[in-house]
């Protein structure tokens, strides 16, 4: 059933500087997460970036949102009916 | 139930030391208070009226209540009663306390230095494309998952 995205996200964390996944459905609902990236962050990431997305007049042009830090970048990115967020540190 | 009203009261009570009222209270008896020497002198003739209207009152609010207190001792002893109470206290202490640690979890902690963070170069253009490619990806796994059915969902009991 969900060994594709299971293995999309084990994928994704065997990438350089990437030490955290999360991919969350409209609502925050967590549909899988790995590394520094857990359960209790689908609400943030999906409110994060339905907010940004409301700033937009362009329904097809979706901001990716980034959270900048000295250690690392979290970027948020909705694709369709799900958003996508990668912790990924300074390389 | 008596808490809602003697709050209204308290508050109109309040009230009437600042200013007098345009309407006079509907019972000025009930108040041993300074609002009595006020309102007892100008109103006495207008007593009965009142004491009409308080009762009206009391009928609406009597109409309108469901004594649920009543309806629930009736098939319940009283020890039987205590109990619950009990029971159901312990058990709200518990879950009180552990909704009390329960706090949302904040996204990892960013930095303490802001203005090196904002003085750093942009975020990479290839950083951005890597998120849109793992949403996109991400998304057509998420449109694969579908229900698997290994077994019949509906089994036929052997009725006879």
């Amino acid at each position: 059933m969900e060994a594709t995205l299971e293995q999309h996200l084990d994928d994704t964390m065997k990438s350089p500087s990437i030490v955290g996944v999360l991919c969350t459905d409209q609502q925050g609902h967590n549909l899988g997460c790995r590394g520094s990236l857990s359960d209790e962050h689908g609400g943030v990431v999906s409110v994060l970036a339905r907010q940004a997305a409301s700033l937009t007049r362009d329904p097809t042009d979706t901001p990716t949102v980034c959270l900048e830090s000295d250690s690392g970048n979290i970027l948020m990115k909705t694709h369709g009916s799900i958003t996508v967020a990668v912790h990924k540190m300074a390389s | 139930m008596g808490c809602c009203y003697s709050s209204e009261t308290e508050a109109t009570e309040q009230e009437r030391d600042e200013r007098k009222p345009l309407i006079p209270h509907p019972n000025p008896d009930s108040k041993p208070t300074n609002g009595t020497e006020r309102n007892s002198g100008n109103l006495p003739s207008t007593r009965t009226d009142e004491q009409a209207l308080l009762t009206s009152i009391l009928t609406k609010t009597a109409l309108n209540i469901i004594d649920v207190s009543a309806a629930d001792s009736q098939g319940m002893e009283q020890h039987e009663y205590m109990d619950k109470a009990r029971q159901y206290s312990t058990k709200l202490a518990v879950l009180s306390n552990t909704l009390s640690q329960k706090k949302p979890t904040p996204l990892p902690s960013l930095t303490s230095q802001p203005h090196q963070v904002l003085a750093s170069d942009l975020v990479p253009y290839s950083d951005m494309q890597q998120v849109s490619k793992i949403a996109a990806y991400a998304y057509s796994a998420i449109s694969q998952i579908k229900v698997d059915a290994k077994e019949d969902l509906v089994v036929q009991f052997a009725i006879p």
